[in-house]
Formats: C-alpha cells, structure tokens, sequence
C-alpha cells in the first residue's frame, strides 16, 4: 500500500535536510579552512581568592592551536624578592582546538602581596 | 494516493526516538566518543557523515518500514532519520551538560555528529522494527512482491550483506570507541586472538544456522555444510570489515603494529559477529 507523505513528514525532512545540509557544509568548510597547526596553549591568571587557609588562583587555558591536547599540564610559580617560593601545578584531560578550559590552583602564601605569578605549560601530548 | 494520517507518522516518529535511544544510548554515554568529537579530523567526520548515509540507504532500502518504496523515498527517508540522530544527540548531550555553548562550535558539532550517526541507525531500526501489527514488515511475502523483478537470488544475497553490515555496525559502535579494545587486544596472546576468531565464527553459524533464531529461515539455503561455511565466511568477513572501518574511524590504528591493529579487530570483531548474525535477523 503506497501512501503520500503528510504535512508532518515533509517538516520532519525539511529540518532533517537543514540540519545534515548544514553538518556538511560546515564539516566542508571546516576542513577546507582549518589548520593543522600543533597545539599552542595560552595560559591566563585571574585574580587571587582567599580559602580557608590557602588561596586560589583561577587558571585559564586557551588552545589556540588547531589541533587537541591532552594531558597539558600546567605549572604556576610564586615569585617574591626575586626568589621563586612556592610552586603549584594542575593538569587539563583535553583541551580541543580554540577550546578553553578552567581550574584552579592553590597557594599558602598571599599571591597578592608577592611580587608576581609565573605560569608556564610544562608539556602535552598527541591525543 | 492519500496521504498519511499525521497520528501515523508520530507514531514512527515516536518509535523512531525510541530506537535511537535504545541502540545508543551507550554511546552516548561513553566519554571516548565525546572525545572523538573533538580530536577527529574535519575530513574523517565528513567520511563518517557519508558513511552512515550510506548504511542508511541501505537498510531502508533492504529492511525499512515502506517495503514498495522508491530510491527517492529512501533518500527522503535516510535524511529525516538524520536529521532526528542530530536533534536527539544535541539535545541528550546537551541535557548531560557535554556540550555548552561555551564550546567552539567544531567540539559541539563534533560531539553531536559522533553520537548522532549511531542514533540514527537507532532512529532507522526503531522505526521499522519496533513497530505492531500491520507493517508486515516480518512477512516473506511482501518482501518478495516489492522486489518485483529485482528479487533474485543476486538482491536478496546482496539485501543480507547490507543488512548484516548494518547490524555489525550498529551492535560494535558501543564498543569500538572504548579503550578496552586495545587493552585486550594488547595484552593477549596471538593464540587467543585466533581462538577469539574460531570462537566468532561457531558463534556465527550456531546463531544463523543451528538455533533455530527467529527469521534464520531467511539465510538457510540448503543447509549442506559447504553452504553453511560460505555463509559463515561471509559473515565473519562482513563482521572484521566492520570492525576495522570502527576502529579506524576512532583512530585505534595509529602508530600501531600490523598484529595489534589485527588483533584489535578480531577482539572487536566479537561483537560485530553477533550483531551481523543474531543482529542481522533481529533487524529484518
């Protein structure tokens, strides 16, 4: 028994048809235009809050690279008087391409007060 | 020629969410096929995008819900099946907070297309198969009539192969993203893998040939043993073909030696196997 399409169905493809349309167009022009430049983290310090205790520091890692990294880890140094006095350190899983991620990391002295914090990527992988 | 009552196709709409979501759910909830989305490769996507339309062409065309349709039809068939693997693959991931829009557009877009071809298999299957009475989609007898002079031996054998691509497909895609594949296959002895191979294979035959399986009727042509051992083969190889183009699409092969490579593919081959035999009947 052969039937005709109804309203409902030719609605369900036109927003089918957009949809998987636009996922090749835009898987298209991505791979046509991305790219294949490694991984280049950028690390950013926010501003330090007092814990119980310790303070915190939030960390953002930006990847303005064009490919993902994995198991990027992070080391943030803690500077007064020229001396580096307190090292902390955190790891981001993933960080895909122009992707941000964000975590923390703690100090028991005042970030505030001390002369400066130096972040740097310690090293990642190829996922 | 009328038209469809609409509270029909919400019905298979209905079925359709349904399917998708119980052939994939797993994947959906398995963090290496999230991770997949974004460390794949634009052009791999738009392989895997192509790929899953294909697979859906075909099982519409061989086993869907409209057994007299066109190629047009299927065609129209496969995109809204698609376009519903998007729409619930966005929305569950964004309901399991996997995708926000704080993300770059290619890690949301990525994530949604990896858990979207599975679903849409799922949205297909569910459609044709989880429905009640009237489809008739498990009589012989339409099957042979829409056919109409198509239905040789040459189409029905080459209607299995596709169907059976499709439940290997559908059945090793919960497992073929997860490290486990290669952690077995690692650390196991190259005598097991061909043990895990033989082991496939019994299992193939038994289920398409000996256990009685609902709809095996349809695969037994003779029943002599060099009928049963072509059909086995056929299958096991249907089953690794599967498996490799899984593992290599999640990127499994890389920088890997030739055995291990292998030997992830009989180690996932397992669950191919079952899905191209007992899969294959159950999505028929």
């Amino acid at each position: 028994m052969k039937q005709k399409k109804n309203w409902l169905e030719w609605t369900v493809f036109v927003i089918g048809l957009i949809l998987v349309g636009g996922t090749l167009a835009y898987l298209s022009y991505d791979a046509l235009t991305a790219g294949k430049a490694p991984p280049n983290l950028q690390v950013v310090l926010g501003k330090p809050e007092p814990r119980a205790g310790h303070f915190i520091v939030p960390v953002t890692v930006i990847n303005r690279g064009d490919q993902t990294s994995e198991d990027a880890r992070i080391e943030v140094r803690l500077y007064d008087q020229g001396a580096g006095l307190e090292r902390a350190e955190l790891e981001f899983p993933f960080v895909p391409r122009h992707a941000r991620r964000e975590g923390w990391v703690s100090f028991q002295m005042n970030p505030a007060t001390a002369e400066h914090l130096q972040a740097r990527v310690l090293g990642y992988r190829k996922p | 020629m009328a038209a469809r009552p609409v509270s029909k196709s919400c019905q298979e709409y209905a079925r359709g969410v349904a399917g998708g979501l119980l052939f994939s759910l797993p994947l959906l909830y398995t963090m290496e096929s999230w991770w997949t989305g974004f460390t794949a490769s634009p052009e791999a996507l738009i392989v895997y995008v192509l790929g899953t339309f294909a697979l859906l062409l075909g099982y519409n065309r061989y086993a869907g819900i409209r057994e007299d349709a066109t190629w047009a039809e299927v065609v129209i068939d496969s995109v809204e099946e698609m376009g519903l693997g998007i729409l619930i693959a966005g929305g569950f991931l964004w309901l399991l907070e996997r995708i926000s829009l704080a993300m770059p557009l290619a890690e949301i877009a990525g994530k949604v297309i990896i858990e979207a071809m599975a679903v849409a298999i799922g949205v297909s299957v569910g459609t044709a198969q989880l429905g009640g009475g009237e489809q008739g989609t498990n009589n012989p007898d339409t099957q042979d009539h829409w056919a109409g002079e198509d239905s040789s031996e040459e189409y029905r054998f080459g209607g299995q192969m596709v169907i059976a691509f499709c439940g290997a497909v559908l059945f090793a895609a919960n497992i073929a993203p997860t490290e486990e594949v290669v952690m077995i296959a690692t650390g196991m002895p190259t005598w097991n893998v061909l043990g895990l191979a033989l082991l496939s294979m019994i299992l193939g035959a038994f289920i398409l040939y000996y256990s009685n399986f609902i709809g095996a009727d349809r695969v037994m042509i003779s029943g002599d043993v060099i009928d049963i051992i072509f059909g086995v083969v056929i299958m096991y190889a249907i089953a690794l073909l599967a498996s490799a183009s899984m593992l290599w699409f999640f990127d499994r092969f890389e920088g890997l030696a030739l055995i291990t490579c292998v030997s992830q593919t009989v180690v996932l081959g397992v669950a191919s196997t079952l899905g191209a035999s007992a899969g294959r009947l159950l999505l028929q």
